[in-house]
């Protein structure tokens, strides 16, 4: 009994503060402030996936977004704002046409979940060529991270190894892009 | 249940048969689902217990070491007068900083100028709540240890960050950009000395790391290999934890006090608390991954020495290794003069990384040819 009353308290607790720093995201009239709250919703949704069983995902989460994301944004505030300045509220067409964006936005989301069924996966077994679902057995979520690196780097039919490798080729292609474009241009000799 | 009955829980059951690890959030998970919600609040009071005293233990334990260094490294005595030989210095220290003003300065924000110090000790805080000082000793065991460990210190570089901008001055900004700059380039050069000991370990969760150097700790096992990584890990960790030679951030004859220079009172103590226990944690973490935790020392099969070595309890090996370090880092400080922002630069992007890349390539080939002890 104590522990589902825990979990649904931890739960309900997450819950709120993410909907209220995400909330501050938006109507805070500081530029800091909102990236600060914007931390706190993303290590709320890392509470999320501890809830669970899924303590790799959220660690990446914080990893990458709070000690990432977040961080390059307040380097990009603090370069070009100060302390003192107080965005204006914005103007009464552009608060009308953000309103609508987002209640077009919730419905879409709203529908997506009601229509989508999401069915809860069978635990399979290994017979001699392929893999059986047993039925009416539900699947232990898998939280292993070694069972996770072999399936990134796993070059089979089930592997992912070809996105892996994608996704880090895009990712170096960007960081010469991105030295290209900060490197001083070559400086021009001089002409006798 | 009755108060005998919480007595009678093995707490401290260190045996010298299994290094079993039970960390003691796994115990109050235990009791919650064994419908004890009593001894779930005890066992989640002593996890606060813990780490909080750690924190204000260690706080006071370092700062008197540190003064005592200090001296002794120039040819003075350091702190004598309170106390045999100034032993009470540090409880002064504490209590000049608890009555100071708290001064907020009038054009800061004032949100973020009074929330960043906590944001600072609470990556601490969950620093020191992963670290295995014994077997029975640690207060969570997260399956994602090292990950865990690279995650806080992004909340940690936020701390600085935030303290730095919202104080509205130009010193304080500055310091935290360097801050930033300076953690943010080092945390890489960090995970790729982590990583190479993973490698070896098979597995990110401390205590398994630990485990894994039964046979000997992975400094030793992982020969050449291991001491370059352990060498950029402990360069790293050092300017990760803003001390000289890397403390620029402070660098107080240019920037008066870096992020932290509108703090003063007890905000500021926070700031300089997190920065010395932090010093403990990550000396706890050179010890747990590169020099077996708390782990005995063996040699070999000299019997009669392996048996010696375990009477005595992993705790004090733990604290007698960190100690080991914590020394080293306060021998750095007093030693090394401090660096310039290019050259710090320099050595993370042009020197370390490379080195550490090429480290952990190398790693793998000793791992797949099987080339360790």
């Amino acid at each position: 009994m104590w522990n589902e009353a825990a979990g649904t308290f931890v739960f309900y607790l997450i819950a709120f503060f993410s909907i209220f720093t995400a909330l501050t995201v938006v109507y805070t009239r500081r530029i800091l402030r909102a990236a600060i709250a914007l931390a706190c919703v993303l290590v709320c949704s890392a509470g999320f996936y501890v809830m669970l069983d899924f303590e790799f995902l959220a660690g990446v989460q914080v990893m990458v977004y709070v000690g990432g994301i977040v961080v390059l944004m307040l380097f990009a505030i603090m370069l070009t704002s100060s302390a003192e300045l107080i965005v204006d509220r914005p103007s009464f067409q552009r608060r009308f046409v953000g309103v609508l964006i987002s209640i077009g936005f919730f419905f879409v989301t709203t529908t997506a979940f009601w229509a989508t069924d999401f069915p809860v996966a069978e635990s399979t077994k290994d017979t001699l060529f392929t893999k059986v679902s047993i039925e009416g057995e539900k699947a232990e979520p898998l939280d292993d991270v070694v069972e996770l690196g072999k399936k990134l780097l796993d070059y089979g039919p089930e592997g992912y190894v070809l996105p892996f490798e994608i996704i880090s080729l895009l990712l170096l292609s960007v960081m010469i892009g991105g030295i290209i474009i900060a490197r001083k241009p070559p400086q021009l000799e001089n002409k006798e | 249940m009755n108060i005998l009955d919480l007595l009678s829980i093995p707490i401290l059951n260190i045996s010298s048969s299994g290094w079993e690890t039970i960390t003691i959030a796994q115990r109050a998970a235990d009791a919650l689902s064994g419908n004890s919600i009593e001894l779930t609040i005890f066992f989640l009071i002593l996890c606060i217990l813990i780490t909080v005293s750690m924190l204000a233990g260690l706080g006071m334990v370092l700062i008197y070491a540190e003064r005592k260094i200090a001296g002794h490294f120039q040819c003075r005595l350091g702190p004598m007068r309170v106390g045999w030989h100034g032993t009470l210095q540090a409880f002064a220290d504490v209590l000049k900083l608890l009555l100071k003003e708290d001064l907020v300065p009038a054009r800061a924000d004032k949100l973020l100028h009074l929330g960043a110090p906590f944001l600072s000790i609470l990556a601490t805080v969950l620093g020191l709540a992963i670290i295995p000082m014994s077997p029975s000793i640690q207060v969570i065991d997260v399956n994602i240890g090292v990950v865990y460990v690279t995650a806080i210190t992004g909340l940690g570089v936020l701390g600085a960050l935030i303290a730095g901008w919202s104080s509205n001055n130009k010193w304080s900004l500055l310091g935290a950009m360097r801050a930033g700059a300076q953690l943010i380039s080092y945390e890489l050069s960090a995970t790729l000395g982590i990583l190479v000991i993973v490698l070896f370990a098979g597995s990110l969760q401390l205590s398994e790391i630990i485990q894994s150097q039964a046979e000997g700790w992975w400094i030793w096992r992982a020969h050449i290999v291991g001491i370059i990584a352990f060498f950029i890990f402990l360069i790293a960790s050092t300017a990760e934890l803003n001390r000289t030679p890397f403390d620029l951030p402070e660098g107080e004859s240019e920037l008066t006090g870096g992020f932290h220079t509108e703090y003063s009172g007890l905000r500021f103590a926070f700031f300089f608390l997190s920065e010395f226990v932090n010093m403990f944690v990550a000396s706890a973490l050179v010890v747990t991954l590169f020099f077996g935790g708390w782990m005995p020392f063996h040699i070999g099969n000299w019997e009669a020495f392996n048996s010696i070595m375990d009477l005595i309890p992993p705790a004090i090996w733990f604290a007698g290794k960190s100690a080991f370090f914590i020394f080293l880092l306060m021998w750095f400080r007093w030693t090394f003069p401090r660096m310039r922002i290019d050259q710090l630069m320099r050595l993370e992007w042009k020197i370390l990384l490379p080195i550490g890349f090429a480290n952990i390539f190398l790693a793998s080939l000793v791992i797949l040819t099987k080339f360790h002890f």
